[in-house]
């Protein structure tokens, strides 16, 4: 009982923070936002990696390798494609790295 | 120990996601992100240890390399495609991670964990479904427009039910049995994504898309439930917030509800009025009581030169019969009955004169026997490759000019469409409602056989000239070919059109003089900019209008483009400073101040229609407020609708210069002629 507690406890937490974090996004990076958050929902990838932490059937290694493809995925594009387009986003007096 | 570690990297990912708040800082926020899951990753290896390590690193690899490679590759005007298709990734992952933990907790799980696993199954595939629609119409390989069935919302709470249904009958069921519940709810939830999201068009895909980002944030947090991992829980309840809000501001910006999204309203017209408004009493008031306003309106925004808003109908038609480039013509019954059809062509050959493109519509129940109007139309001599069908001629309703209604009532009523039990209802009609005006040419307006109410009568745009069809078209013709002048004036200005050479000339260079001789700009790009990859040529246009000292800001619509801030990317990859990126709230009042409104392929969000026109689809959006500039200049494609299918006001005001054509060469065009001032 004390565990869903806990766990509604985090999630309501992390929703009215994630709220008033996200609410203060300028909309000129709404589309970054979306990708990373995009990205940080591939947190999935954690449970995926657990899964491969105890001895498995065949048939659930071969369904979790499919998830794991499609997580990493999800993760490393999200954020490789996050981080490419903030570079886009340039002020003329700073003069950024490319 | 491993839960005060677990919150550590949830602060770390709050402090990512604060420095989000700040464009300067938001690249770090990203970097700090990523490296929190990674953090994560190595904690859980380190902490459950990995029984194949082989295949792990395979499978790291291997979705590592394409995620990286595809996030190279990609253009940013795939960007909305790319993020609907890992939205997908995302969900399906979820959706194997519930699967296995299900059947290897079978029977031994806690009530919870067993609880947010089943609705997990549900959840992840139907992102997954859904997200590969969106993904599909996003890039094309699916078509954009809305696809609904019959009885499409009915289907929807069915699934839903029965999957609600199933998923409680798999939570009292012992131990493995239940796997082929899991199965049942897997295949109705792909269903059930498939189904709410083919009905969304292109122009609600920022809702669509946002609304799935929350459900794979969702997903995420389902799955650690099931595994009670903190981290997954709290980061999953981050991305559901965020993609709530996305999809509550894009709702906002459209002035839509999320209902009326995935439940779109048929038809973009006011409710058909109750049989108490019956006009048997006195039906010429009650026809000037409907059209007077909208003449008014007409007036207000094409036509400011008249004085008097009440001024005859027949004259308001004229003008829109020699505005009108593109003519659809709807014969009914009653053109039968009046013997109108030699009228019709009349006025047909007059019109082809004049240079406008003429078609007839032809409904399959219009007269009394199939084919009665073919047969009425061709004895009077029209060509029979004018003569389209329905089905034909139904798509192109939208980028009609006008469309002359003349003696059919039910057949164009959009009551069909849109109001349940009447006696048309689901009948298919000839879509003139969607025209950008409508003149009917009816004897009454009381409704036709059917007996049903013609909501097309009440339309803003819906010019009524009630009376014999015979007579009224005879007056048509008469008051046409009296103003030689006007007829002229406009031949004249097609004659620029049609070549492109000629016609570029003199609004260019109009555009060229307000360019040069004003000081403060404001550019508006739409999705037309993007799709004509012209964001390079704005630019360099803008650097030179600053260059000559003029004040250049960029007006961004929030939902400009195919999902949220999806202009602002695409401009700084054109590498627009963002400072000149400036939110719709804030530009709005420097409209009236401004010397040029320079618009890339933007229509509906610049549509003063959604201000002054009720009943549209756009009625109330909030708009970027263009039209109060001094000069507007309008570098489109065409002067078709946007997305909304509502005619774009701001092209008939007469500040309004238009420089249609490919946005790119456009801008081009526009730069090389102030260079050559200069």
């Amino acid at each position: 009982m004390s565990n869903l507690v806990l766990m509604v406890g985090v999630f309501v937490f992390s929703f009215v923070v994630g709220y008033f974090l996200i609410s203060r996004v300028p909309t000129l990076l709404h589309t970054p936002l979306m990708s990373m958050t995009n990205a940080i929902s591939a947190v999935t990838i954690l449970g995926v990696l657990i899964l491969f932490s105890v001895p498995s059937t065949r048939f659930e290694q071969m369904i979790g390798s499919v998830a794991l493809i499609m997580v990493t995925f999800n993760l490393v594009g999200g954020f490789t494609i996050t981080d490419r387009m903030l570079r886009m986003f340039k002020k003329k007096q700073e003069g950024n790295n490319p | 120990m491993t839960l005060v570690l677990d919150f550590c990297l949830i602060g770390v990912l709050i402090v990512g996601i604060w420095l989000f708040h700040r464009p300067a800082e938001a690249k770090y926020g990203n970097l700090t992100a990523a490296a929190a899951l990674a953090c994560a990753m190595g904690l859980v290896i380190y902490r459950y240890g990995i029984m194949h390590p082989f295949v792990v690193v395979i499978c790291l690899l291997v979705g590592g390399v394409i995620g990286i490679w595809v996030a190279r590759k990609i253009t940013m005007i795939q960007i909305p495609a790319m993020v609907a298709f890992q939205n997908g990734a995302g969900g399906i992952a979820a959706f194997f991670l519930s699967f296995v933990e299900l059947m290897r907790g079978a029977g031994q799980m806690g009530a919870i964990n067993e609880m947010s696993g089943l609705v997990n199954l549900a959840v992840g595939s139907l992102t997954f479904s859904g997200s590969m629609v969106a993904a599909g119409k996003l890039a094309g390989v699916l078509k954009q427009t809305p696809t609904i069935l019959t009885n499409h919302t009915r289907l929807v709470q069915a699934n839903l039910g029965i999957v609600i249904l199933l998923m409680l009958i798999a939570f009292f069921l012992p131990g493995t049995a239940a796997v082929v519940f899991y199965l049942i709810i897997f295949a109705l939830s792909i269903g059930f994504g498939i189904l709410f999201s083919m009905r969304v068009g292109g122009a609600d895909m920022p809702v669509l898309i946002s609304f799935l980002n929350a459900t794979t944030g969702l997903a995420a947090a389902l799955c650690g439930m099931i595994i009670e991992n903190q981290l997954l829980i709290a980061c999953g309840a981050t991305v559901a917030a965020s993609g709530s809000i996305l999809t509550h501001m894009m709702c906002r910006a459209m002035n839509r509800s999320l209902y009326h999204v995935f439940i779109p309203e048929k038809a973009p017209e006011k409710p058909v009025s109750t049989m108490d408004e019956l006009p048997e009493n006195n039906l010429f008031s009650t026809g000037g009581q409907m059209t007077e306003p909208e003449q008014t309106i007409h007036e207000e925004m094409s036509e400011p030169e008249k004085e008097t808003p009440d001024a005859d109908p027949l004259k308001t038609a004229v003008h829109q019969v020699q505005t009108a480039d593109t003519v659809v013509i709807v014969p009914g019954y009653g053109m039968a009955v009046a013997q109108a059809q030699f009228e019709v062509i009349e006025l047909t050959r007059l019109l082809m004169d004049m240079g406008k493109q003429v078609i007839f519509a032809i409904h399959p129940v219009a007269g009394r026997m199939p084919g009665h109007m073919n047969v009425l139309l061709a004895e009077a001599g029209v060509d029979y490759d004018m003569l389209k069908e329905m089905d034909e001629v139904n798509p192109t309703f939208a980028g009609t000019d006008l469309c002359l209604v003349i003696g059919a009532c039910d057949v164009v009523n959009p009551a069909a469409m849109e109001t349940d039990g009447s006696p048309i209802s689901g009948m298919p009609i000839l879509n003139a409602h969607e025209a950008k005006q409508v003149i009917c040419c009816n004897l009454d307006d009381k409704p036709g056989y059917s007996g049903v109410e013609n909501a097309l009568y009440q339309n803003s745009n819906t010019l009524m000239l009630l009376g014999n069809a015979k007579q009224t078209l005879g007056q048509l013709l008469e008051a046409l070919t009296e103003t030689p002048a006007a007829v002229q004036e406009k031949l004249t200005a097609q004659d620029e059109t049609a070549g492109k050479e000629a016609s570029a000339a003199p609004p260019m260079e109009k555009a060229v003089n307000r360019l040069m001789s004003g000081e403060k700009i404001i550019i508006i790009p739409g999705y037309g900019m993007a799709q004509a990859q012209a964001q390079f040529q704005v630019k360099e246009l803008a650097d030179l209008l600053e260059s000559a000292g003029k004040q250049v800001s960029f007006a961004i619509h929030p939902v400009a483009g195919r999902m949220p801030g999806h202009m602002n990317v695409l401009l700084a990859e054109a590498e627009v400073d963002y400072d000149k990126l400036i939110d719709m709230d804030e530009i709005n009042p420097e409209f009236s101040q401004t010397d040029v409104a320079l618009v890339f392929g933007a229509c509906d969000v610049v549509n003063p229609s959604a201000i002054h026109v009720e009943g549209t689809p756009i009625s109330g959006m909030p708009i970027l407020n263009a039209h109060e500039a001094k000069t507007i200049v309008v570098c489109n494609y065409d002067t078709q609708p946007g997305y909304s299918g509502v005619g774009n006001t701001l092209y008939d005001d007469p500040k309004t210069i238009l420089l249609m054509g490919d946005a790119a060469d456009t801008a081009r065009e526009l730069t090389a002629a102030i260079q050559k001032k200069r």
